[in-house]
């Protein structure tokens, strides 16, 4: 049976940390990067949510695989009962203090977790986490298991021994395959996810995630030294100069705005 | 001065380079290496921005831009040459390229970057998070090149206090054990018109209230000869096609003159448009933060101006 595997990553809900930034109250604690605002919702990014549900439409078309979601963080129990009610078949946590590794700290132990539990042959992420939007993880997974990694997919099927993916790209969709194990990034362009049912809700209550801890994969603290550390979190500056032009009504002021544009020439 | 390498390739002209080298340049010594073929005018280019050297490499596998040749090459040329910092251009396939590239190599990367600079064996990197809204500054260290792309409109392009003579060097790779594990079967269909070429764009945001209202977005662009747009609500609700998408996880376009339309102007969204020459905005809300970034506003229901704003440019 085939083997589908998913990262995610709990994140703080970026909406409401860009409405706080926004209203130029997000707080940063004293460390300089932390935000401290204990009001913002933590949830899973949204991709990978959707990279979970790539895994079940790929389910759905009648492929008998097992779905399992790894999470790597402090406690992301919330997030992978949330893949359970979802319809995850297998919930695994690897358990790591927050700033004690990196994202290619990440990928090692997502590398070892994969190699030590029977491998994979299709790892789905979301194309990027909305809290840093680094979306490097994906790369550095696919070049620690020697595997593809085909990134933006709006929908992703199985040909064969082959996984058949269509692309994003800036000149429209493409369609390219690559043989698997192989790592496909998801992204917003699949579609909303589904909702969980009221019985897989019941059932995963009494699903637990698999603990793991970096030494259990055969990492190191060195193995994990962050190179890349964050040293601080700001919201910068924006100078606002508009020239609002308030005519009589919309007409006048769209006269108005056209005619402006046009003595710059930036319209004909 | 540490060794700088400004990676490019498929570059229309060499414009598409000005960023980056600028950026190079105030970071260390820089050697562009440039994947296939130079656009026309690179060497005066390079001169203009200080390049110390010139890296050429004409395989014929990497005219096909498929990324395990091109990670394949990089990491030869890397582990060659070993630079000091690593640059590319963000933009689609560098988003991969640059961290299989790092994988490969051991090192660290960061991507969207904002600014770079080098402090003996550490490089500072401010990127965007978050959307944009939040920028976060990291401190990279250990084994090197620290490998970093460069979000477009990061930099201001400057040319070199004083021009340079840059030497142009050949750079044979051997790809002969790299097979793509990506095949095509069917390419991306160019319709010849793209977002991020056009010089006058009109987006629509969710301030047009319903999707049947995105056709005066598209009746506005005919009108001023620009291309329709949108934020990425609309087209996560299928309001329009992901190809209108300008933003953060969308196009990255630069007009002269950029519409905005009933968006509010977060930051996802000004990812994508920040770097027009002009921004105009209509918007119901006086407060809202697209207003901050545009030289001209009007505040109201975008769904009573688009309608004048027709009229007046069919008038003439």
């Amino acid at each position: 049976m085939m083997r589908i595997v998913i990262c995610a990553k709990e994140v703080l809900d970026s909406d409401a940390v860009n409405n706080y930034a926004l209203a130029g109250r997000l707080t940063i604690g004293d460390d300089g990067r932390t935000i401290t605002q204990t009001a913002i919702p933590r949830l899973m990014n949204a991709y990978d949510e959707q990279a979970i549900e790539a895994a079940l439409r790929i389910r759905d078309t009648g492929v008998e695989c097992t779905i399992t979601v790894v999470s790597v963080g402090e406690d992301p129990s919330a997030i992978l009962k949330h893949a359970a009610a979802l319809g995850a078949d297998e919930i695994a946590h690897i358990k790591l203090v927050d700033g004690e590794t990196d994202c290619a700290g990440v990928a090692a132990l997502l590398a070892a977790y994969i190699g030590t539990t029977g491998a994979a042959d299709l790892i789905l992420c979301g194309r990027q986490a909305s809290d840093d939007d680094q979306g490097v993880v994906p790369a550095l997974l696919g070049e620690r298991l020697n595997t593809p990694v085909i990134t933006i997919a709006r929908d992703v099927a199985l040909s064969g021994s082959a996984v058949r993916v269509t692309r994003v790209t800036p000149d429209g969709d493409a369609i390219v395959e690559a043989d698997m194990p192989a790592v496909v990034t998801i992204s917003s362009e699949l579609g909303a996810p589904r909702y969980p049912t009221a019985a897989r809700s019941m059932q995963a209550r009494r699903m637990a995630p698999v603990v793991v801890t970096p030494t259990d994969l055969g990492l190191t603290t060195d193995d994990l030294t962050p190179r890349v550390m964050l040293e601080k979190l700001f919201v910068p500056a924006v100078q606002g100069n508009c020239e609002f032009i308030n005519g009589a009504s919309p007409a006048e002021s769209a006269r108005t705005l056209i005619s402006r544009l046009r003595e710059e020439r930036l319209l004909a | 001065m540490p060794d700088v390498v400004a990676v490019t390739w498929g570059l229309g002209s060499t414009e598409e380079a000005d960023e980056l080298l600028t950026l190079a340049r105030r970071c260390g010594d820089v050697t562009w290496l440039n994947l296939g073929q130079l656009p026309e005018g690179a060497v005066e280019a390079a001169a203009r921005h200080g390049v110390t050297s010139i890296i050429q490499t004409n395989d014929p596998k990497l005219e096909q831009a498929g990324a395990d040749a091109t990670v394949e090459a990089l990491a030869q040329y890397c582990r060659g040459a070993s630079p000091r910092l690593v640059l590319f251009n963000q933009d689609f396939e560098s988003r991969l390229i640059a961290p299989r590239l790092a994988g490969r190599l051991g090192t660290p990367v960061v991507m969207n970057a904002l600014a770079v600079a080098i402090d003996r064996d550490e490089t500072t990197v401010t990127a965007s998070a978050f959307g944009g809204d939040t920028h976060a500054e990291y401190r990279l260290s250990g084994p090197t090149p620290h490998v970093v792309a460069v979000m477009p409109n990061a930099v201001s392009p400057e040319p070199a206090g004083s021009p340079t003579n840059p030497a142009i060097e050949q750079f044979a790779v051997d790809l002969s054990g790299v097979t793509e594990r990506i095949r095509i079967v069917t390419p991306a269909r160019t319709d010849g018109a793209r977002l991020e070429d056009a010089q006058v764009i009109v987006a629509g945001g969710r301030g047009l209230g319903s999707s049947t209202n995105f056709r005066l977005i598209e009746e506005l662009a005919e009108a001023v000869d620009g291309m329709p747009a949108a934020s990425r609500p609309l087209v996560d609700d299928g309001w329009t096609e992901a190809s209108r998408q300008v933003g953060l996880t969308g196009r990255i376009t630069r007009p002269a003159l950029y519409m905005a339309l009933g968006i509010s102007g977060a930051s996802q969204h000004m990812a994508g448009c920040s770097a027009a020459k002009t921004i105009v905005a209509v918007n119901r809300d006086p407060d809202a933060a697209i207003f901050r970034y545009a030289k001209y506003g009007i505040v109201g229901d975008c769904l009573e101006i688009i309608p004048e704003l027709i009229a007046a440019v069919r008038e003439g």
